[in-house]
């Protein structure tokens, strides 16, 4: 899984660890933990999200 | 990776996806709803009375044990329970005195500042009762618990499997791509693709935690036949005379443990405690040490504590895997981000049936004449 393959691990190697961040962070602590949690669990769902509606099917291909 | 090998991780990725398939479903759709328990109980009416004034004093733990024990006089106190979320509910178990177990006997709730006693409902009588049921054993009991256990375990490893089939397929692809003009295989790999790694992490979570949940009986008997009975072996005087009160026997269990709050108590004689000895199990009261609980053997004739000690690590597994499945440890923000990623995660399984229903049949003679790819030609 590197060399010719990193590119496809990139973003969802990101997502994996702002995930894990998330997921731990609000077991830590509250306030600022809750916070970092929300925002950094949220990013995947973003992704999900926007990839979804940018090529929603209708849409003209990009 | 040889082709051989990601051939025999396609099959355990199909295989164990497909059988765990229609339990994940109906765990997403339960799961979905049971995220907001409480605002569903608040809404229904369901939730346990807390209420108590500003101030007010607890009731002596001995008074509440007397006003459960009216609900049933032929039965006697065996464990109490402490709500670590909720201070003002109580749980208290009342058993045949011969008993050992937690078989035969009832819960009583009672409010730990009013002593409102509060009958709890069968779980098929509350929306979320039912819905537990359905989501923790199928209405089948132990079995079926450990079935949807089971059923948790191949999930997990079907998003391990999926992760390694995930970069090959990807290889000429870029991240996020969905050809929904392209077929109704290739749109739903595509989705299936995107929605499983974006979310993979938190899948693999919250499936590995539930299956640890679905195996509690046995992760909990595991530590009480060998760590607790151990530990109370080594303590075997019987009971001679009367025990002190149950407040002091609290009172001596924390004082072992200094800034702990009371999480159970097991009265002597059932299987978590002593012959003469009370378990108190004793938690801290942040997010992440309320999940460490820790034990003191309490006699009960002198109130004085025999031996305390932690709990092993499988214990603290298990106690920690229940925030990371439930989503509980982070607010109303949490609980919605969690009832998200269950859409996505049903989305995920819905997309991947329909990719095994539309696959590629074995070449026929007629496939053969037929020229182009098949794959993705119907719209």
């Amino acid at each position: 899984m590197s060399g010719g393959m990193s590119g496809v691990w990139r973003i969802p190697a990101a997502l994996a660890v702002l995930s894990t961040v998330g997921l731990a962070a609000a077991i830590l602590g509250d306030g600022f933990w809750d916070w970092l949690c929300w925002a950094t669990l949220s990013v995947p769902l973003a992704v999900c999200a926007v990839k979804l509606w940018w090529q929603r099917p209708g849409q003209s291909a990009v | 990776m040889t082709p051989a090998s990601l051939r025999g991780w396609r099959l355990v990725h199909r295989w164990t996806s497909l059988i765990c398939s229609a339990n994940l479903l109906i765990l997403c759709v339960t799961g979905l709803i049971l995220v907001f328990h409480h605002e569903i109980q608040h809404l229904m009416g369901e939730e346990l009375d807390s209420s108590y004034t500003e101030g007010q004093a607890r009731l002596p733990l001995q008074s509440l044990v007397d006003i459960a024990q009216k609900a049933d006089p032929a039965l006697v106190p065996k464990l109490l329970s402490f709500d670590p979320e909720d201070k003002a509910v109580n749980y208290i178990y009342l058993g045949k005195p011969e008993e050992r177990g937690f078989d035969l006997g009832r819960w009583v709730v009672l409010n730990g500042f009013t002593g409102a006693n509060q009958m709890l409902k069968q779980p098929e009588e509350t929306l979320v009762g039912f819905l537990l049921k359905l989501h923790v054993d199928l209405f089948t009991g132990f079995a079926g618990q450990m079935f949807v256990g089971v059923m948790g375990l191949l999930f997990v490893v079907s998003t391990v499997s999926g992760l390694v089939v995930y970069g090959p397929f990807m290889k000429k692809l870029a991240f996020g791509i969905l050809r929904f003009g392209r077929g109704t295989r290739i749109g739903n790999i595509d989705l299936h693709n995107l929605f499983g790694v974006a979310t993979l992490v938190w899948a693999f979570v919250v499936g590995l935690t539930g299956a640890i949940l679905s195996f509690s009986p046995l992760i909990t008997g595991y530590w009480q036949k060998t760590e607790l009975a151990a530990m109370t072996a080594r303590h075997p005087e019987p009971m001679t005379g009367p025990a002190v009160p149950i407040d002091q026997v609290a009172a001596a269990g924390l004082a072992a443990f200094p800034g702990k709050d009371l999480a159970f108590i097991a009265y002597p004689g059932n299987e978590y405690a002593g012959s003469r000895h009370f378990s108190v199990l004793v938690r801290g009261h942040t997010e992440l040490t309320q999940r460490l609980l820790s034990v003191a053997l309490v006699d009960a004739e002198t109130g004085v504590v025999a031996e305390a000690a932690g709990t092993p690590w499988y214990m603290t597994v298990l106690m920690l895997s229940g925030p990371f499945h439930f989503g509980d440890y982070g607010g109303l923000p949490l609980q919605i981000i969690w009832a998200l990623f269950t859409i996505v995660t049903g989305v995920v399984t819905v997309t991947g049936f329909v990719v095994w229903l539309k696959r590629p049949r074995a070449r026929s003679a007629s496939d053969r004449t037929a020229s182009g790819t098949k794959l993705g030609s119907k719209a």
